[in-house]
């Protein structure tokens, strides 16, 4: 579905990533992990073509869209959703204007839109606040928002950064519980940052552990805390010794 | 491990390295201009989509919300501009009555348009810069342009449009307000018969079409500047503040420098007599 | 009903106004009595001053510059009519000295360090340092307010100065390149017939537009509520008040020392 071929992203003089390669097949689901500024969020810019790398190629379903112009990426675009790690609402449409928006955007009428938005907000629970602006919403509900907005196009590929940052155990729950209804009845590929491992672990069915702009690690989620690699051990059980550099 | 480069070379580096940032955001401030060009043309050809009433919703933001503030400052320069105007005369030519003809001319063709321009620079231009600034640095920018939509189309081409509409307005108002004011100065401060400062034979069209050319061209540079101030906005608030304080500055440099252009090309068309 | 509507939002306007007002008041108060007797921090104010000079010299004489040329420019057919070229350098810098200098600096000051001063102050505000500082028993307006205050209305006195000076030379360059006016022409109109009062009308109108700037952003800047469009917010409503205080001063001291 989407493949990082040696991928390497330099801006403003420092290097934000180099040599990444991967692939990520149809319907997977892959988890980022790693520590802060490592570099995953920069990485999920570059697979949405935000950020055009510096050296490499991007792959998206078999086609080499690298350096492509924002015009010819529009379709492109049309079959990736994002969540981005601030929710990005437009704080000038209220709920239902922001998660519309991608429909408006390819021209749908407004009354195909409505029963569309109704649905989507329902299946993330947040029914009733179509008319809430951005900022009346709590920091979960915002989230909630965001992949209402990210999905409702029926995207082939979501990018999701940092959905549960900020939030409490409870909400962090209901938002993965939410992905994986998702996933599991769209069989769209997803890939995940996160800072939260172990919910994250419930949700992806593979984890890159992205170290100081590269790549160290890339295996199945479920031997994720038996990794090989002495840095991904430490980092997933939140070890104080180790390799990782305090 | 290298040796330091030597002084010359670093005397050098420190030279050109603003020169060549500054070479830099030229260009990029040109690509805006372009782009927001292009921008209109995507929008209003063939096939084009345009957010509905964006360009209304923004002359109301840029023009109704500004009309107070040109209309007090215009007033209060005009007066003391006038004030200053026939002290000099008296001073010069101890005859009075010129003044209406000079003031005229230099209202329309000159202060009208570039004071309200410096007025809507320090206004609008920071709106433009703050909104667009605060966009980018809350993602909301990349959000539209995974939309499939560009943050100049959407943005910028409607604040453009109604800001050379708006500018013109809102100029020949304060135009109107800067030389009424005038007028009612010299009249209660100097006792010059208001029917030699108000007569309407003595607009001449070239002064009319000079005082709109710079409307237009500033109405055009503040949020082309403002707007690409905003799009260059990193971090968070701080981010942003530095986006509108660059906004305000650049748009406001750009009247003066464009005045001074345009001035003397007018200058050197009618040679050597405005 | 419209004329409601309006009224409301009228009245509205008006409360905010009367609210800035007499918030900028209270500022100066407090400001005033931190300076008397003078204790505030030394460094702070040195920091402030090459921040807010050095660093906004450039643009100031790039704009008293064109200033300077555009009033000649200006008065070129009058000059042409009366064929009094020596005319020229006097209307020029009668106009430079005491309007076009001061008020023209005092917009780009208002521009470049009002508002950052308002983002400064505004970000610091959002992010509670100032709080911060109170809790370490720092009070903000001595530390911070103070020696911005005083550093903006010297550096905007010492801008101008050196501006209406830039805008001189301006005026004789462009007299040359456009107008065919020889230098000494321009320098002996500068000379013959502008007054040390003249220059002094601008100075005093500069020391008060560097207070009106400097009370207004330290202000707009520490009520700053919001984030990061709050601080855009604020920023736009400093260089506004700045400007129109700007014109409401020229105007007073103009009448006042007619």
């Amino acid at each position: 579905m989407i493949e990082l071929v040696d991928v390497g992203v330099e801006l403003g003089g420092a290097t934000l990533l180099r040599g990444v390669s991967l692939a990520v097949p149809a319907g997977a689901r892959l988890g980022v992990i790693g520590p802060a500024a490592a570099g995953k969020s920069v990485l999920v810019k570059v697979m949405a073509g935000l950020i055009p790398p510096t050296t490499g190629r991007l792959i998206i379903d078999g086609t080499d869209v690298t350096g492509w112009s924002e015009e010819k990426l529009a379709p492109v675009r049309a079959r990736i959703g994002m969540l981005f790690q601030n929710y990005a609402l437009y704080d000038f449409l209220d709920v239902a204007g922001n998660v519309g928006f991608p429909l408006a955007q390819r021209g749908l009428a407004a009354d195909a839109i409505g029963p569309r938005v109704l649905e989507r907000l329902r299946a993330v629970g947040l029914a009733g606040s179509e008319f809430k602006q951005p900022s009346q919403l709590s920091g979960g509900m915002k989230k909630r928002a965001g992949i209402a907005r990210a999905t409702i196009a029926a995207p082939e590929l979501v990018l999701y950064d940092e959905p549960t940052a900020g939030l409490d155990p409870v909400t962090t729950s209901k938002v993965y519980d939410l992905l994986r209804a998702d996933h599991d009845a769209s069989g769209a590929t997803a890939v995940a940052v996160s800072s939260d491992v172990a919910g994250l672990v419930t949700f992806v069915t593979d984890v890159v552990f992205v170290y100081r702009g590269q790549l160290a690690y890339q295996g199945p989620a479920a031997t994720l805390a038996d990794a090989p690699d002495p840095l991904v051990r430490q980092f997933v059980s939140g070890a104080l010794d180790g390799p990782l550099e305090a | 491990m290298s040796a330091a480069p030597s002084l010359p070379v670093r005397a050098l580096a420190a030279l050109g390295r603003p020169v060549v940032a500054a070479a830099r955001a030229t260009l990029e401030l040109w690509g805006v201009l372009i782009g927001t060009l292009a921008g209109i043309i995507r929008s209003y050809g063939k096939g084009g989509r345009r957010p509905r009433g964006a360009v209304l919703a923004q002359m109301y933001a840029i023009g109704n919300r500004s009309l107070v503030f040109v209309a007090v400052t215009l007033g209060f320069i005009g007066m003391v501009m006038m004030y200053q105007a026939c002290l000099q005369f008296s001073r010069a030519i101890g005859d009075l009555s010129q003044v209406g003809l000079q003031f005229l001319r230099l209202v329309v063709s000159d202060f009208g348009p570039t004071l309200t321009a410096m007025m809507l620079a320090t206004r609008v231009g920071a709106g433009i810069a703050a909104e667009i600034g605060s966009m980018k640095v809350t993602e909301q920018l990349d959000a539209l342009r995974m939309s499939g939509v560009l943050p100049i189309d959407y943005l910028l081409v409607p604040r453009f449009l109604a800001s050379i509409v708006m500018t013109v307005a809102l100029t020949i108002l304060g135009a109107a307000i800067m030389y009424g004011a005038g007028g009612l100065t010299a009249w209660l401060s100097f006792g010059v018969n208001p029917r030699t400062f108000f007569d309407p034979a003595m607009v001449q069209p070239r002064h009319l079409a000079l005082g709109l050319i710079k409307a237009v061209t500033y109405g055009a540079a503040i949020p082309i500047v403002s707007g690409f101030c905003g799009l260059r906005a990193r971090g968070s608030s701080e981010g942003v503040g530095w986006a509108t304080t660059a906004a305000v500055v650049g748009s406001s440099f750009a009247v003066i420098a464009l005045d001074f252009a345009l001035s003397v090309g007018a200058l050197w068309l009618f040679g050597g007599d405005l | 009903m419209i004329g409601e509507r309006t009224l409301t939002l009228l009245g509205a306007r008006a409360i905010a106004v009367t609210r800035e007002v007499g918030g900028i008041a209270l500022m100066t108060g407090q400001v005033l009595r931190a300076l008397l007797p003078p204790r505030l921090d030394g460094r702070e104010l040195v920091r402030n001053l090459h921040r807010m000079g050095n660093r906004s010299l450039p643009i100031v004489a790039l704009t008293a510059f064109f200033a300077g040329g555009l009033m000649v420019v200006q008065s070129a057919p009058f000059v042409k009519r009366l064929g009094a070229t020596s005319l020229a350098g006097w209307a020029a810098g009668y106009a430079v000295l005491r309007e076009i200098g001061p008020i023209l600096i005092g917009l780009m000051f208002s521009g470049r360090v009002g508002a950052n001063n308002t983002a400064e102050l505004g970000t610091m505000t959002v992010t509670e340092q100032l709080d911060g500082l109170r809790a370490l028993a720092i009070d903000p307006i001595r530390y911070l307010i103070v020696p911005r205050v005083l550093a903006m209305l010297i550096m905007l006195t010492a801008l101008t100065i050196i501006g209406d000076l830039v805008a001189l030379v301006g005026a004789a360059v462009v007299a040359y390149l456009v107008l065919d006016i020889d230098w000494r022409t321009m320098y002996f109109s500068f000379a013959d017939n502008l007054t040390p009062h003249d220059f002094f009308h601008g100075v005093y109108k500069s020391v008060a537009f560097g207070a009106a700037i400097a009370l207004t952003s330290c202000y707009f800047g520490v009520t700053v509520k919001g984030g990061a469009v709050g601080v855009g917010r604020a920023v736009n409503a400093a260089v506004v008040a700045a400007a129109v205080s700007i014109m409401l001063l020229d105007f007073f001291i103009t009448y006042a020392t007619a």
